[in-house]
Formats: C-alpha cells, sequence, structure tokens
C-alpha cells in the first residue's frame, strides 16, 4: 500500500513539473503583456502580472481584428481537421487492410511527402493555386494544409488499424456487411484515440501555419492569426504588451480545443462501441 | 503489421496474405480498395506530388524568385556550387547535430510524458489539456517570448542564471555561436514534446489493460512490465514517431528564421534556412531547389536505413 | 439512431457548413478590379500599416481620398512587415500582388530590374510638382521612371537630453559620451548586430561607412574594402568591442530601451520621432547631425510604386497624384513625423514648436544616400547579405575587420558578374 502511494506522489510532483515547464512561457506572456516599459526593465523582474494593466487585452480586442482573425483560424482549423481526418480514415484502413499494387510504394510516398519543406513548395503552389482560383480564400488555406497533414493522419491510423484483430471484422464480414459498414462501425470506435490524436494534429497544423498563409491571403479581412499577429511587428517598433496579449488569445482556442476532442470525441465515440 | 515492418516485408510473403483476404471477402469488390484510396490518393498528388517535381525540375536550373517561370537550364551546377562551399559543409553538421538533439529530445520527454499522464489522478484531463500549451502556442508568438526570455540583459534566463551563480559572459545566449543552437534546442523541444507525448499516450492507451494485469499478478516487477507488455504495443508507433520526427526536424524553420536567422556567424543554420535564405533573400530559386533535393535525399537516407536496421531486427528474432 | 449515426451526420453538417462559410469568405477573388457598383478597388501595401502609431493615421489618410470621390476606394493590403519583401515579391513574381507598394530602396531595385513594376511617367505627370530632387534621382532604374517618393527619413543622431546636456559633435566625443552613460543596465548607444536583423544592421552600418568618407561602390566597381570603409567600420567595432551598447538585444528592444532612458544615443531615422513619442510622450529627447568627420548618411528612402500586373493602373495613379497635391502632402508629411516627402513642404509653426528639431532631419536631405549599392542596386539584396555576415563574423571575432571586408569584396565581386 505505501508503496503504491509514494509512487503516487512522485507522479503528481512530476506532473506539475511537466505543467510549470509547459505553462510557464505562456504565463511569461501574461506577465509581460501586463507590464509596463518601465517593469520590463527595471532591476528586478516583475514575476507577478498586474492586473491593473488588463486594459491590454481590451484595447487588443476593441481594435476589432482580432476577433476575425480568431474567426478565420478556427474556419480553417476546422476545416483541415474535417478533411485530413475524413480522407485519412479511409486511406489509412485501405494501407493496412487491403493488398494491391504498389502498396509499400504507396507508405514510402507517403513518409516522402513529410519531406519537403513549406518554403521549397510555396513558389509552383503559388502557381497551382492561381490557376484554379484558390487564391485569397481560406478553402485553397484548407486544401494545403490538409494536403500535408493527410499522409501523418492516414499512416497514424493504418498503425492504429494495424493493431485490431482482423478477426473482429470477420464477425462483421460473415454478416454480409459492406466495407464502408464495417469501416465505420467496426474499426472507427475501437481507434477513437488516435482519431482524436489526429484531430489534435491537423488542428494545430493548421492552427499555426504562417508561410502560406501569408503568402496566399491578400485581404486583411480573412487573415488567420496567426498573420494577423505579425502585423503587430512593425518596422519602428513593436508593442510587445499588445503582441504578447494577443499571443495568448490565440493559444487558448487551440488548447480548448484539445479539451474537447479529448473529452468529447473520445466519450462519443467509444460510447457508441459499448453499445454496439 | 508497423510501417517499418510493412516496408521491409518481402513482396511474396505480402501478396500471399493479401491473396488470402481477397478470397475471403464475399464481397469480392475490385474496386473497394481503390475508392477508399482515391480521394485521398488523388489530393496528396495534386498538392504535394505535382509541386515537388517542380521543385526537382528548378533544382536544375538558374530561376529567379520574381520571374519564376524563366528557367536556364544549368545542369548540375547548383549542386556543384552548394557543395563545393565549406559553409555548406557546417550548414549539414549543424542540420544533422539539430535533428539527432530533437528526435532524441522530443521523443524521450514526450514517452516520459505520456507514461506519466498514462494513469489516473485527479485533473488528469486539464493536466493533459495544458502540456498541449506549447504546441498550441503560434510560433511567431514563441519565438517573441523566446527571445525576450534569452534576452541578454533583462530575460528570465539570464536573470535566472545569474541569481544561481552561473551566469553567462555577457548573458548571450542568442547571439553568442555557442549557446544559441542549444537555446533554440531547448526551445524546439519544449514546442514539440506535446506532440510526441498525445501520439504516444494515444498508443499506451490501446495496451491491452488484461495484459499488463496479468503480468503483474505473474509477479512482474514496473520494469519488466513496461519492457515485455507495454513496451511490445507501442514499439512499432515509437518507430513510426521517430522516423516523422526525424524528417520534420529535417525541415522545421519557423523559430530558428524567427529567433536568429542561422546566426551567429551560421551556428544555427540548418539546410531548411539555407535554402529559405536563398529562397527569398537571394532570390535564386535554382539554388534553393538545389538545397532542398538535398535534404529530400538525407531523409531518403534515413527510411532506408531505417528498414534495413527493421529487417535485421527481425533477421535476428528480435521482436 | 444509433450515437454514430447522429455522430455522422453531425460531422457531415458540420463540415458543409465550414465549407459553405469558407466558400463565402473566400469568395473575394474576382476577376477584374470593378466590383458591381462600378468602384475600382485598389489595393496599398506598406510597412508603415502595422506601425502602432503611423498606421491608423496612414489608414485615415486613405479613407479622405476615398471619400474625396466615389470611382475608387484605395484599401490597406494584407501583408506585415517581418515578411514584408519576401510576400509582396513571391506574389509579384506570380502574376499578383497588391496594385501599390511601398518599396524599400533594395527590394524596389531588384523589382524594376525584373520588370514588376510599371512605367509611371505615362501615368503621371510628375513636371507640375517641385519634387526634392536629391531623393528623386533614385527613382529611375535604365532611364525609367518606376518609383514617386513616399516616404524620405534621414538618419539622425536620437539622444536623451535629461542624460546628455550637449550633442557630440566629433566621433570622440560621441564614444566618451558613450563610455560616461554605460553603466550596470544603462547603455550610451545601441545598434543592430545580429544576422536576424540583416537589413537594418546594413542600415546602420552605413552612416559609418559613409560618415567617414567610405563608399560601397563608385558607381561602377564595387569597393567594399576600401580604407575608408574599413576605418568606419572598426569604429563600429570599437563601440561593440567596449560593450557600450546592449549586445544581442533587437531594435524593438533597444529602441524601447531608448524610450525609458536606459539607452542614451541612438543613430535612427526620422520616422523613428513618432514611434518614441508614442513609448514615452515625456521623453526629453533631441536629435542632432551625426557627429562623424563627413557629413554623409543613410536614409530610407521609400518609394511608392505600381505593381505592373495590376488591372488597375490608372486608379492607382489616380491615388498618387492625389497624395502629391500640394495639401495632401502636408497631411502626410505631419502623418509620417520628422519625415520629407516627395515634394518640398513647409513645416507648420505648431508642428515646428512641438518638435522643433525637424528642422535638423529637414536640413540632411541633399546629403543623405538611400541604402543601395550606387551602380549595382538591384544587386542589393545579395550584397547586403554577404557584407553583413562578414562584418557580424568579425564583431564575434571570429575574423578581423579587415579580412571580413576583403571576404566580402571577393564575393560580392563572385555575385555581380
Amino acid at each position: 500500500m505505501r508503496r503504491f502511494q509514494i509512487s503516487h506522489t512522485l507522479r503528481i510532483l512530476a506532473v506539475l513539473v511537466v505543467l510549470g515547464i509547459a505553462v510557464f512561457p505562456l504565463y511569461w506572456m501574461v506577465v509581460t503583456a501586463l507590464s509596463t516599459n518601465a517593469d520590463l526593465f527595471a532591476d528586478k523582474p516583475r514575476l507577478v502580472p498586474d492586473f491593473s494593466q488588463i486594459g491590454v487585452f481590451f484595447d487588443a480586442l476593441a481594435e476589432g481584428k482580432v476577433g476575425g482573425w480568431l474567426r478565420n483560424s478556427l474556419v480553417v482549423a476546422v476545416g483541415t481537421t474535417v478533411l485530413s481526418v475524413g480522407l485519412g480514415i479511409p486511406l489509412g484502413y485501405a494501407l493496412s487492410r487491403f493488398s494491391f499494387r504498389g502498396k509499400a510504394l504507396t507508405t514510402l510516398v507517403l513518409l516522402f511527402t513529410q519531406m519537403p519543406p513549406e518554403a521549397l513548395l510555396v513558389v509552383p503552389l503559388f502557381a497551382l493555386f492561381r490557376r484554379y482560383n484558390l487564391l485569397d480564400s481560406l478553402v485553397g488555406l484548407i486544401f494545403v494544409n490538409s494536403a500535408f497533414v493527410l499522409p501523418i493522419v492516414a499512416l497514424i491510423l493504418k498503425g492504429a488499424i494495424d493493431g485490431i484483430p482482423r478477426e473482429l471484422e470477420e464477425a462483421g464480414r460473415v454478416d454480409g456487411a459492406r466495407p464502408l459498414a464495417i469501416l465505420t462501425r467496426i474499426n472507427v470506435p475501437l481507434i477513437a484515440p488516435s482519431i482524436a490524436a489526429t484531430a489534435v494534429i491537423s488542428f494545430f497544423h493548421a492552427w499555426n501555419e504562417y508561410v502560406f498563409a501569408v503568402t496566399f491571403i491578400f485581404t486583411p479581412a480573412i487573415q488567420p492569426a496567426s498573420v494577423g499577429i505579425a502585423n503587430f511587428i512593425g518596422e519602428l517598433g513593436t508593442p510587445i504588451q499588445t503582441v504578447m496579449a494577443v499571443a495568448f488569445m490565440f493559444t487558448l482556442p487551440a488548447v480548448l480545443f484539445y479539451l474537447f476532442a479529448q473529452k468529447y470525441v473520445v466519450a462519443g465515440m467509444t460510447a457508441g462501441a459499448v453499445k454496439g | 503489421m508497423s510501417v517499418l515492418e510493412q516496408i521491409s516485408e518481402p513482396r511474396s510473403e505480402a501478396r500471399r496474405r493479401g491473396h488470402n483476404l481477397r478470397r475471403r471477402s464475399p464481397l469480392g469488390s475490385r474496386w473497394t480498395p481503390y475508392l477508399f484510396l482515391a480521394p485521398g490518393a488523388i489530393f496528396i498528388l495534386v498538392f504535394q506530388a505535382v509541386p515537388l517535381v517542380q521543385e526537382v525540375y528548378l533544382s536544375f536550373t538558374r530561376t529567379s524568385l520574381l520571374n519564376p517561370t524563366r528557367s536556364r537550364w544549368v545542369g548540375f551546377d547548383n549542386y556543384v556550387k552548394i557543395f563545393s562551399d565549406d559553409d555548406f559543409h557546417r550548414t549539414l553538421f549543424t542540420a544533422i547535430i539539430y535533428v539527432i538533439a530533437c528526435v532524441v529530445g522530443a521523443v524521450g520527454s514526450g514517452l516520459v510524458v505520456a507514461l506519466l499522464l498514462d494513469k489516473g489522478f485527479r485533473g488528469r484531463g486539464v493536466a493533459r489539456a495544458l502540456v498541449t500549451v506549447p504546441w498550441a502556442a503560434p510560433g511567431i508568438a514563441v519565438a517573441l517570448i523566446a527571445t525576450w526570455m534569452f534576452n541578454n540583459q533583462y530575460g528570465i534566463v539570464n536573470r535566472f542564471l545569474n541569481a544561481v551563480g552561473l551566469g553567462l559572459p555577457g548573458g548571450a545566449i542568442l547571439d553568442s555561436p555557442r549557446y544559441a543552437l542549444p537555446a533554440i534546442l531547448v526551445t524546439t523541444i519544449w514546442q514539440l514534446f506535446p506532440f510526441t507525448s498525445v501520439v504516444l499516450l494515444s498508443a499506451l492507451q490501446s495496451v491491452p489493460q488484461d495484459l499488463t494485469e496479468a503480468a503483474t499478478m505473474d509477479g512482474a516487477g514496473r520494469w519488466a512490465t513496461f519492457r515485455e507488455v507495454t513496451w511490445q504495443v507501442i514499439k512499432p508507433v515509437v518507430g513510426l514517431l521517430a522516423l516523422l520526427m526525424t524528417i520534420w526536424s529535417l525541415r522545421r524553420f519557423e523559430l530558428i528564421w524567427l529567433m536568429t536567422k542561422g546566426g551567429p556567424v551560421g551556428a544555427t543554420k540548418t539546410l531548411v534556412i539555407d535554402l529559405y535564405s536563398q529562397a527569398f533573400d537571394s532570390r535564386e530559386l535554382g539554388t534553393a531547389a538545389a538545397i532542398g533535393m538535398v535534404g529530400v535525399i538525407i531523409s531518403l537516407m534515413v527510411i532506408t536505413a531505417s528498414r534495413f536496421v527493421a529487417r535485421a531486427a527481425e533477421k535476428e528474432g528480435i521482436r | 439512431m444509433t450515437k454514430q449515426r447522429i455522430g455522422r451526420s453531425v460531422l457531415a453538417a458540420t463540415s458543409a457548413v465550414l465549407v459553405a462559410t469558407a466558400l463565402a469568405a473566400g469568395c473575394t477573388s474576382d476577376n477584374g478590379p470593378e466590383s458591381e457598383d462600378g468602384v475600382i478597388t485598389v489595393t496599398f501595401a506598406a510597412s508603415t500599416f502595422g506601425d502602432p502609431g503611423r498606421g491608423p493615421a496612414l489608414l485615415d489618410l486613405l479613407d479622405e481620398f476615398n471619400k474625396s470621390q466615389d470611382r475608387i476606394r484605395v484599401a490597406a493590403a494584407a501583408v506585415p512587415f517581418p515578411t514584408f519583401g519576401q510576400t509582396v515579391l513571391t506574389q509579384m513574381g506570380s502574376g499578383l500582388g497588391p496594385d501599390l507598394i511601398r518599396f524599400d530602396m533594395p527590394e524596389f531595385a531588384a523589382a524594376s530590374e525584373a520588370g514588376l513594376l510599371a512605367p509611371l511617367d505615362e501615368l503621371i505627370d510628375v513636371s507640375q510638382y517641385n519634387l526634392h530632387q536629391q531623393p528623386d534621382k533614385f527613382m529611375f532604374y535604365d532611364g525609367v521612371r518606376y518609383g514617386i517618393i513616399f516616404e524620405a527619413s534621414n538618419y539622425a543622431l536620437f539622444y536623451n537630453a535629461d542624460l546628455i546636456p550637449e550633442p557630440p559633435k566629433t566621433y570622440e566625443e560621441f564614444f566618451q559620451i558613450a563610455k560616461d552613460l554605460t553603466n550596470g543596465d544603462t547603455y550610451g548607444l545601441a545598434f543592430r548586430q545580429t544576422e536576424a536583423e540583416m537589413a537594418g544592421v546594413w542600415q546602420d552600418i552605413f552612416n559609418y561607412v559613409y560618415g567617414f568618407g567610405g563608399a560601397w561602390s563608385d558607381g561602377k566597381n564595387l569597393t567594399i574594402n576600401n580604407p575608408k570603409n574599413l576605418e568606419g567600420l572598426l569604429k563600429y567595432q570599437e563601440l561593440y568591442d567596449a560593450n557600450v551598447i546592449p549586445r544581442g538585444a533587437d531594435a524593438a528592444t533597444f529602441r524601447r530601451m531608448f524610450a525609458e532612458g536606459k539607452v542614451g544615443m541612438e543613430i535612427n531615422n526620422g520616422g523613428y520621432v513618432t514611434a518614441t513619442r508614442g513609448q514615452n510622450p515625456d521623453l526629453n529627447f533631441s536629435v542632432a547631425p551625426i557627429p562623424f568627420p563627413v557629413r554623409a548618411q543613410g536614409a530610407i528612402l521609400a518609394p511608392i510604386t505600381i505593381n505592373a500586373a495590376s488591372p488597375a493602373k490608372e486608379a492607382a495613379a489616380e491615388f498618387i497624384t492625389w497624395v502629391l497635391q500640394p495639401e495632401n502632402q502636408v497631411k502626410l508629411q505631419e502623418i509620417l513625423g520628422a519625415s520629407s516627402v516627395a515634394t518640398v513642404t513647409q513645416r507648420s509653426a505648431e508642428s515646428l514648436a512641438e518638435t522643433p528639431f525637424l528642422t535638423v532631419f529637414d536640413e540632411l536631405t541633399d546629403t543623405s544616400l538611400p541604402h543601395v549599392v550606387l551602380g549595382f542596386e538591384a544587386k542589393t539584396p545579395e550584397i547586403r547579405q554577404v557584407v553583413v555576415e562578414n562584418v557580424i563574423a568579425a564583431l564575434q571575432g571570429t575574423i578581423d575587420m579587415k579580412t571580413a571586408l576583403d571576404r566580402a569584396q571577393e564575393q560580392a565581386l563572385a555575385l555581380v558578374s
């Protein structure tokens, strides 16, 4: 009994340390956002936020653009998540269960797509987008982000489906179910944690993406927040307090999405599986 | 089968297993696999494969960013140029160090964190959500706050180091050829560990609890349980993750670009930084493409090497 | 209905809604500049819009133009400063991009050479305006005019008048004051010195090179390693080695320090006056000419240009013509602060009373040069990179300054041949 309790306490302590490391820079963003210029260069650093400066956050919001930026980021991120997970589940399933010509090659190709850096592909993609009128649109960003994320989603889900014994599907097949139904009724609920993981991966990738967003979007009204924040970095000065305030407001929704993803999505799907 | 096993499996084996499956399927539609594959595959082809092929072509040309449609064929000139540049050798070396440190650091710390969060405790959901904060934070914001935290005169890192007697000369971190890369690595691993821990956690959660319970009941200690049960189940995921992180690290660029742009004096210049600088500062798309191809070839070599490693491990029966 | 069915239909519905929203939001790309009601939209990209002080004021100026007539609407384009040059040039290189662009000189030269800008003489008649001749000389490439000065901002010495009662008149005085003021976390001077701010380092060292009688070229040949350049840059190194600057601090940080009285002096351009006031309205600072042997310094010359691929060139030209009107030039100058504009203007008595040292800036116009390598303007970005990398290597102590300049000369020659 005692051994269990000590290791439990140790675990809690370790988790707290990890959380401290993870969250400290974010905390520091808040402290910086709420510091006056004098505070920043004082002899003794200000360690605790000065909430009398909270106006910084409201000013940033009142500017009117931050809300729009967050909305645009949300559209791109959710769109990317839906598209890449939606295409990735059948793709991963096919890679896992079916045998077809060039299967090993396909897996290699998927890995291969992760190799070239975004910077390398910006120029050709710009020409491509121009031809198909995808420039200056959030849909275009959704497409390009999904294209980058889909291979990983497919590979992760393939790995997850690999771990499900085929016998479980046999039962369904014997009952005469079509492959699509097997996929959704049997496999999907079982790989729910991996689906949630890939949803989070897709969301975060799209949420933070900058290079394509800044090159392909021309109209300020549809700028996502990743580009919007860069707007504050001016030639003659960066109001670091405002930037940090906006950065904090930009980080929160993504974290909230993760809370949602892990609780709701997983629960919803596993509940269905239990019910049969 | 894990991805690694998959791509190293001899063809005949795969075909044999595949045929069994198809014969048993009552639906027998030959097209079903392709229907499942098609939407995703087409998507990837259009948005990734086509531009990539264009880039391969570009690497053999001299093309300006300002006139990307006008290319002049120069054969292997770009490759000769970059390999005969001494600085490029340093860039390659820095890139490799960066990759190894990132992968080991991110996968290692991700595994530790995933293990910590695997068992239940009060507030675990909140803890899991908070752990994703570094990942959720936008790159520009991370670069800005990290640069401020590392500031020579006023940064909290220097203040702390001075307070515990480990002060650095002049507080130089990001502008010191010695400490710039470690600082970037620390920041990068901080950004990466939530991703690796999320993936590893989902893998840990699929470890069948009855197996671990059986092992414990059989009297196995925690370490033995981990080694024989848990590790066996998550090994494929760790392998895939390490592979992915390696390939990704070869192209990570935002943090370095925003914090040091490859300086000081090339101390943090990786392949991608060089590529970006060639493309957008020097406006030489051809040279940039060539550097990009070098990175891709390195990734290919990594994947091939991992294939051999997996096959060798299989042959020796280490499973 | 099972939970999965509900889940699936929710998923389907959500995706449909999202795609619809995205499509609706994204459907702003039309084929021509005209919208349904016949109003031509012209986009204007300028890094100034991101300035906390001057950005909103500049937007107000655009509003004024829009209200003054109802055929053309000028809107700010969405290009943030950190990646301004590369974003705009990528877009323009592929035949798109904003209609109007405020460039910095190195990018202006590169864009002119690549044929990305529209020749302006056919669109605007500049003969009727009293242009500042010296800066206007740089608006041409191959004899064709591609830009009109939007802002000309000369470099001068900013100093904290509380800490420094009398500004230095020679380099020796300058060095001494910098040393005397450096104490603890207060510094006498500040300038940029990292690769992360390469363009800024180029601007900073320009003043030292030309202020000691040097030059990057003589118009025909590169003279990067000429002895006068070495002399000026050795002074730069001297200040760096003497630790009178906050090393590693980026411009945003040390300018904030200046506003807080933690930095005594800074060599900066006129646009900075408004920014400093914005950071700290109570700061008692003043401006003097740079105390180097030769009265020659850099200037931010920012031309406004028209995209050669723009479908609305005449409308864009109309905006520029409107800005060139005398009363609007005065307004623009008020917004920009201590900079000059394209035409010769008279400052109002109030602005002079508020900022007596405005005249210091104005008097420097004829001795100011843009940050380009004369005779090699379009290659300036590449030459800049080579020079700055080597200078920073010297500052870091990897090589000495003479070797650095010799190497830079060699590498730059290879680039331009």
